[in-house]
């Protein structure tokens, strides 16, 4: 099939988002929110020895996404690709999935009233177009391509070339979304924009802890209940007329 | 007393039970095919490609759940609003819904009746035996719960917190009903001693022994009424007739029309 991924090379960024402003425009995104997120880290080293990079980040497609378990209508779905979509024919745009995502790369639209995020652009990539912020980028350190595709920049780099998602021991989702660089380069991003884990608001709270574990007995005893009942009415039999 | 039949629902009620068995069918289908995510899935995967085939896009089954819910709004409002008085005055509520001594020693026996603990008779049961009537009374709470929720999600109603607890509420809602159809569809379809409770969802009537057996009171209240209907028509054709006795009311005897009950 196809599993597509992106990969940034941090010694080419210098942060002028172009990307970010090539995605806005191409999607329509709100003033205020944005798919892709473009921020300079902290500086780390010491005078005259300083390092700083910029953080690059959108949805990372996950292999295992908390955004897609979370979504009550499932209008956030996988693709056979790995791509995550949403479906704003089902989102009702209840949040859950804006507060799953480790990389709180999703947002709520304020005119639509539903969410929305990087899709790696998959009506231009349908049409053999590069994803925009791929296309746009000044300094080309931008890649995107298929990692089951051998001969591709973005197998090459993660494979051969030791690029990393941003992933720590706690949060370890399968990021599809790479970075290339300095070894202080990629601490830097790690430290100045750790993925947070996953959470619920506190209604999908509720729900995992409370509710569904209620729904789920009271359903079952109800069902179980009625069978035996069932089951005694068989053995019983049925009389025709009553006492 | 098998021959003579007695009036329990009339028209309107009945298209509006069928009316909302038929839209809970379309909408449980549809509502938990919707659930595919894991954190809230009750269904088997397979059920959800069953449906998918059926429906196409998930658009599409959301589109369906949301047209049946609307169209089964409005048709409530309609008998909200039109037969209040019916309905849902407090007179009738009292009446037909709420929960008197009988009820309650009712529920105590039953229980005990079906885990085979005792052999106490029944205590007499008005127009809704006990059971019945926690039915209504849970149904009462929860479909305003229901459809405001549903309001909540399709309109975006109050913001987006409001419509993650919309989402949980909704379902909870739900599975407590699904809960009580469990039982009523039992009740209704499968039980043979409520046999005639289910056809007179379909024809309004139930036969006179029946009503004798397991709705006493209201047995008695619709005795009462044709007595008073015959001494009022006894009066005004201005004949004087015996009174029947106590032996009489029980006679299935003529076959007389069925006695009309508000």
């Amino acid at each position: 099939m196809a599993r597509f991924a992106m990969v940034t090379d941090l010694r080419k960024c210098v942060g002028c988002q172009a990307c970010t402003v090539a995605c806005s425009a191409e999607w329509d995104v709100p003033t205020g929110y944005a798919r892709t997120h473009v921020r300079p880290t902290q500086i780390s080293g010491t005078f005259p020895n300083l390092v700083s990079s910029v953080y690059v980040a959108q949805c990372n497609h996950c292999d295992h996404p908390p955004c897609v378990e979370a979504c009550p209508s499932g209008a956030t779905f996988q693709s056979e690709s790995g791509v995550v979509q949403v479906d704003k024919g089902v989102c009702i745009g209840c949040g859950f999935c804006v507060e799953a995502c480790p990389y709180d790369a999703r947002y709520i639209n304020p005119a639509t009233k539903k969410v929305d995020k990087c899709d790696f652009c998959m009506a231009r990539v349908g049409r053999g177009a590069q994803p925009a912020c791929v296309a746009t980028c000044t300094a080309h350190a931008k890649y995107f391509g298929d990692l089951e595709d051998h001969s591709s920049d973005v197998f090459k780099m993660v494979f051969q070339g030791g690029a990393q998602g941003l992933q720590t021991r706690a949060v370890s989702v399968g990021p599809n979304v790479y970075y290339v660089g300095r070894k202080e380069h990629l601490d830097l991003i790690r430290a100045s924009f750790p993925p947070r884990q996953p959470r619920l608001p506190v209604a999908g709270e509720a729900w995992t802890r409370v509710l569904k574990p209620l729904v789920l007995a009271a359903v079952g005893a109800t069902f179980a209940g009625q069978a035996v009942a069932f089951f005694t009415q068989l053995r019983k039999g049925e009389q025709d007329f009553e006492d | 007393m098998l021959q003579r039949r007695l009036k329990k629902h009339h028209v309107a009620i009945m298209l509006l039970h069928w009316f909302n068995a038929s839209v809970w069918l379309g909408e449980l289908v549809t509502g938990i095919a919707l659930i595919s995510s894991h954190f809230f899935r009750v269904a088997p995967g397979w059920y959800l490609s069953v449906i998918e085939g059926v429906f196409g896009p998930r658009a599409n089954l959301l589109r369906v759940h949301v047209a049946l819910g609307l169209l089964w709004i409005g048709i409530f409002l309609v008998y909200g609003i039109f037969g209040f008085r019916t309905y849902l005055s407090q007179e009738v509520l009292r009446k037909e819904i709420a929960l008197d001594g009988d009820d309650v020693r009712w529920l105590v026996v039953r229980v005990g009746q079906i885990l085979g603990r005792t052999r106490e008779k029944l205590p007499p049961q008005g127009i809704y035996n006990a059971g019945q009537k926690l039915f209504a009374i849970m149904v009462y709470g929860t479909l305003p719960v229901i459809m405001l929720t549903g309001l909540v999600m399709v309109f975006h109603l109050f913001g987006t917190v409001a419509v993650g607890w919309a989402v949980v509420l909704h379902f909870a809602a739900v599975a407590a009903v699904v809960c009580g159809l469990i039982v009523h569809v039992y009740m209704g379809a499968v039980f043979p001693e409520e046999k005639p409770a289910f056809f007179s969802m379909i024809t309004g009537t139930v036969n006179e022994l029946y009503a004798y057996n397991h709705h006493f009171k209201w047995w008695q209240e619709v005795m009462a009424e044709e007595r008073e209907w015959e001494r009022r028509h006894d009066a005004a054709a201005g004949g004087r007739r015996a009174a029947p006795t106590a032996a009489e009311d029980g006679d299935s005897g003529s076959g007389a029309a069925a006695v009309s009950v508000p």
